[in-house]
């Protein structure tokens, strides 16, 4: 996943989950191909086991190979071929490794929870194991601890069936793997769209810092081309420091800067210093400070004391070393920061790069980011003193996006009475800086920011006062959307506009924290119907990625998983088969849909979504292990299934609350607080595949195998469907959903075990 | 003259003639998609286009996209280079600064409208070959510098027009000091490895600046897979 997020883009890591339940469905199918089932199932579960590690070491390496852009997913029909092959070929370790699995369940279909728990663990524990290893290892030499992992398992499997070929041959991919820990075989290959490789090609460019995290990989490059002055005044006539390029997961997040004392007229020039033209700033608190211009612009222009908050502790301590007494680095997210201080600002400010990773136009459509929702919003306004000013500045997205959002959302977070004195909106010719302060701008502090705009250039898109949208001076633009908005928003009136607006801007809340989300199925269609289709993938590609991405697991599961099976069915079919296959597709599709869910939302609260993922998928990983086990013994029925239903149904409705309750706690305890909110649901969320296959399958291989290829089938399009359903209807709605989900499965098992009564199992002696 | 030299120069003229037609076409789609000056037209009719991208892919030459050009380079999609020329208004007798040579092929259109061109280009290679390239065709009026083009051509400033090719997050102050007043520059400004707007800069006649954001691109490096 981290690789994928840093030579891609982070939504393609949330395909990686697709992935392996591809592997997972596919295996079931192979199950179903072969013809003597019991007994000889020894032999390929070592075998299978061999070569998930083989195919672990080959894969990275073979899919290097693959030419895909993924910018190019709307207007270039073969990227989705490649998009394809990508991901049968990424799936095919998975696939092994699950055959593996599903061999050994096949054999003892009776005592089903002891093999599938021990599986669940196994996979918990190398959830957490691979956030330990990706903080000490970068992630391409990380890359190669699943395939050690994997041919130790081999091992194992040929010790116990006493294969010695099988074992000399795993201990070999065994040694291979550990030396590619040390060697790796592969690169990291980056794609040319990340700001990475435009300023590495750079004359001269070199790489002086390198450092390796879970919450990123920072690169830092130094060449005289490089410049970052985001938004700079044309007016500004003057000499610029001596930078160098910082970068999080290969896009672009800052600079390391050499600031001098000349270098004040320019920190005077830049969007950042347009709320100092207020007046003096003394308490400046930054989100995103390891950007370095917001911290610098607050330095010169006299502020006592700058708060910078940096989600990257290795950005922040890049920074930190630039070394300046006034300011105080906290490392940690920025929204678990602002709800846990007591301390107040006359100036809270967010810069276009604010938060984890660059904001590079609409590439982030479908992450999470919960910094500029209308509570976030909220929170930082609460944080001000008495004539403090809430500052945020973006790019200007052309036409115009997410400014007119930010507009929208300072606006909510202000309310109704405090936005028509409380609302300001600056523009240059390339950055958009909204300024939301309570107490309201006075007549003189009006005008100074006037003369002040003047003098750089800057338009003032909307003050207090004015009756009609202004025009635009100095900086001319097609659409003046964002001056309509802001006159919107203060009149009342914004649901209109909304409405009328070629893209989606409403406020995002926390419960559906895209704030780059711009784009509806309806508007896309209108968008492309109006001929501007060229240059739209460019910008919001990532919703057409994922819709694209669910095509593909429709048909690439269906293919894989489906049709063998329905070939298989015909010698087979049975009443009450069709029960078999929802049962299993309804847990499958609930078991993930859940699991996103509790991600995205546990993103909040723990502040960023590496630490959610790690949590969530060991939790639920060893925990449905254990109910799985639990199940063997004492699990009847559909009743854990119902109790779990209610439970998530408790989640959709409340979660989001204790999340915010939450918040101010240290790190630790919010850590503790999601495992513990996780161990119960992840409990019972193991207990259904199980104690389905021993009332719908047993004692026969063939239903077993049916029965894990719909689930496989069911969590493949399970993925990028929970993504798409959490996009447009928020997390709460997909927590809803998973409840629904095993409901009925619930309801579908207690009906079919009432009228056959399931025969009774012996324990082993 | 043998059959043979009379076959490959018959073949030679129709793949010219071909190249020809597919160039006409291109910019025929080029005018539909809102390109209208008629100098800016002609240029593109007029510049081989094939002749500024690898040789391995003159076949792609005129197709509405961008190609790499080595080096990490591309050679920016037709319609774009209309869009841009057409906004900088060219006329014979213009005198025009252009950062990021890449191919010549910019300077080679704008040379066609009249205009005398100054162009910097960071990378030495690029740059050589460039100007050989240039010089063959039969541009005179382009001259090529290998420069960082942050400091623009200070020597031969003032300049009716400026256009820029490589994407940043600011516009350097020296390109807006070498605009003569009336004058326009094209530059995309964003924020680098995203997506960038198009902005038109127009200095008036006193020297104040005003800007107008035109539209998005993306200003590619390099496409995967043609390295």
């Amino acid at each position: 996943m981290r690789l994928f997020a840093i030579e891609h883009f982070h939504h393609f890591a949330s395909m990686a989950i697709g992935v392996v339940m591809l592997g997972f469905g596919a295996s079931g199918t192979l199950l179903t191909l072969r013809r003597k089932m019991a007994g000889a199932l020894a032999r390929p579960f070592g075998n299978a086991a061999l070569l998930a590690a083989v195919l672990l070491i080959a894969v990275p390496a073979a899919v290097e190979l693959l030419p895909f852009d993924p910018t190019q997913l709307a207007v270039d029909p073969r990227q989705w071929a490649w998009l394809a092959v990508l991901e049968a070929t990424l799936a095919l370790p998975f696939a092994a490794g699950a055959f593996a699995t599903l061999a050994a369940l096949a054999e003892s279909a009776d005592r089903p929870g002891r093999l599938y728990g021990a599986s669940f663990v196994g996979a918990g524990v190398g959830a957490l194991a691979a956030l330990g290893v990706l903080s000490w290892l970068e992630p391409v030499r990380a890359l190669a601890t699943p395939a050690v992992l994997a041919s130790l398992g081999a091992i194992a499997a040929a010790a116990a069936t006493e294969r010695r070929g099988l074992a000399l041959l795993s201990a070999a991919c065994a040694a291979v793997a550990t030396v590619c820990l040390a060697l790796p075989p592969w690169s990291l290959d980056i794609t040319p769209y990340k700001a990475l490789s435009q300023v590495e090609a750079f004359p001269g460019a070199r790489r002086v810092i390198e450092k390796s995290g879970a919450l990123g990989w920072v690169v830092g490059v130094e060449t005289p081309a490089f410049r970052h002055a985001p938004g700079l005044s044309l007016t500004y006539t003057g000499e610029f420091p001596a930078q160098t390029a910082l970068f999080v997961d290969a896009q672009l997040a800052g600079a390391l800067t050499s600031w001098t004392a000349d270098s004040f007229p320019l920190l005077t020039a830049l969007p950042a210093a347009i709320p100092f033209a207020l007046g003096s700033r003394e308490r400046v608190l930054v989100i995103g400070g390891g950007e370095g211009i917001e911290v610098a612009a607050a330095l010169a222009h006299g502020a006592r004391k700058v708060v910078a908050v940096e989600l990257s502790p290795d950005l922040a301590e890049l920074q930190r070393g630039r070394g300046n007494t006034n300011v105080v680095w906290v490392i940690g997210d920025a929204r678990s920061y602002v709800a846990r201080t007591d301390e107040s600002f006359d100036l809270v400010t967010l810069g276009p790069a604010g938060g984890f990773g660059a904001s590079a136009g609409g590439l982030h459509a479908l992450s999470e980011d919960y910094l500029h929702t209308v509570d976030a919003y909220a929170s930082y306004l609460g944080r001000l003193r008495p004539g403090g000013v809430l500052a945020v500045t973006r790019w200007l997205d052309v036409p115009p996006r997410e400014s007119v959002r930010v507009v929208a959302t300072a606006g909510r977070a202000l309310g109704r009475e405090r936005v028509r004195r409380g609302l300001l909106v600056a523009r240059s010719w390339g950055t958009v800086t909204t300024l939301a302060k309570p107490d309201g701008f006075s007549q003189e502090e009006l005008a100074r920011l006037d003369q002040w705009c003047r003098t750089r250039r800057f338009d003032i898109d909307w003050r207090p006062g004015d009756l009609e949208p202004p025009v635009p001076r100095f900086n001319r633009i097609a659409d003046p959307a964002i001056s309509r908005a802001a006159s919107a928003v203060v009149a009342g009136t914004e649901r209109a506009f909304f409405d009328g607006y070629p893209f989606v801007v409403e406020p995002v809340t926390d419960g559906r924290p895209f704030p780059h989300h711009f784009l509806d199925l309806r508007r896309a269609r209108r968008l492309f119907a109006a001929g501007r289709g060229e240059w739209l993938p460019f910008a919001e590609w990532g919703v057409l990625a994922l819709a694209a991405a669910l095509v593909q697991a429709v048909v690439l599961a269906g293919l894989l998983t489906l049709v063998p099976v329905a070939v298989s069915l015909r010698a087979a079919w049975r009443p009450g088969l069709p029960w078999l296959f929802a049962y299993f597709a309804l847990i499958g599709l609930a078991y993930l849909a859940a699991e996103i869910a509790a991600i995205q939302q546990l993103a909040l609260l723990l502040g960023h979504p590496v630490y959610a993922v790690t949590a969530v998928l060991t939790v639920m990983l060893i925990c449905s292990g254990a109910g799985s086990v639990w199940s063997d013994r004492r699990g009847e029925g559909a009743a854990p299934t119902f109790v779990l239903a209610a439970w998530l149904a408790m989640y959709a409705v409340g979660l989001l609350g204790l999340a915010h309750a939450l918040q101010p706690q240290p790190l630790g305890m919010r850590v503790a607080a999601s495992v513990a909110l996780l161990v119960p649901p992840a409990f019972l969320m193991g207990t259904p595949f199980p104690i389905g296959l021993r009332a719908l399958a047993v004692g026969d291989p063939t239903r077993v195998a049916w029965a894990w290829a719909m689930n496989g089938f069911a969590s493949v399009v399970a993925a990028p469907l929970s993504a798409l359903i959490a996009l447009e209807a928020g997390t709460p709605a997909l927590f809803a959903l998973a409840s629904a989900a095993y409901a009925l499965a619930a309801l579908g098992l207690a009906n079919r075990t009432r009228r056959r009564p399931q025969a009774r199992i012996l324990q082993d002696p | 003259m043998t059959r043979l030299a009379l076959a490959l120069i018959l073949a030679a003229s129709a793949a010219d003639d071909w190249r020809t037609t597919e160039r006409l076409l291109l910019v025929r789609q080029i005018e539909a998609q809102g390109v209208k000056d008629g100098a800016t037209l002609a240029a593109l009719r007029a510049v081989p286009r094939h002749e500024f991208v690898p040789a391995a892919l003159a076949d792609r030459a005129y197709g509405d996209h961008p190609l790499p050009i080595g080096h990490g380079q591309t050679i920016s999609q037709p319609y774009i280079v209309g869009f841009m020329t057409e906004m900088l208004r060219p006329r014979p007798g213009m005198k025009v600064l252009e950062v990021g040579t890449g191919s010549g092929y910019q300077a080679a259109v704008l040379a066609e409208t009249g205009a005398t061109v100054k162009t910097v280009e960071i990378f030495e290679s690029l740059a050589r070959e460039a100007s050989e390239r240039l010089k063959r065709l039969g541009y005179k009026s382009v001259e090529v510098r290998h420069a960082d083009g942050h400091f623009g051509w200070k020597e031969a400033a003032p300049f009716d027009a400026i256009i820029v090719t490589a994407a940043a997050g600011y516009i350097p102050p020296a390109l807006i000091e070498q605009l003569k007043p009336g004058g326009r520059m094209v530059i995309p400004v964003g924020s680098v490895g995203g997506v960038q707007n198009l902005i038109l800069v127009e200095k008036d006649a006193k020297g104040e600046i005003s800007t107008e954001a035109l539209l998005p691109v993306r200003f590619v490096p390099m496409l995967k897979g043609m390295r």
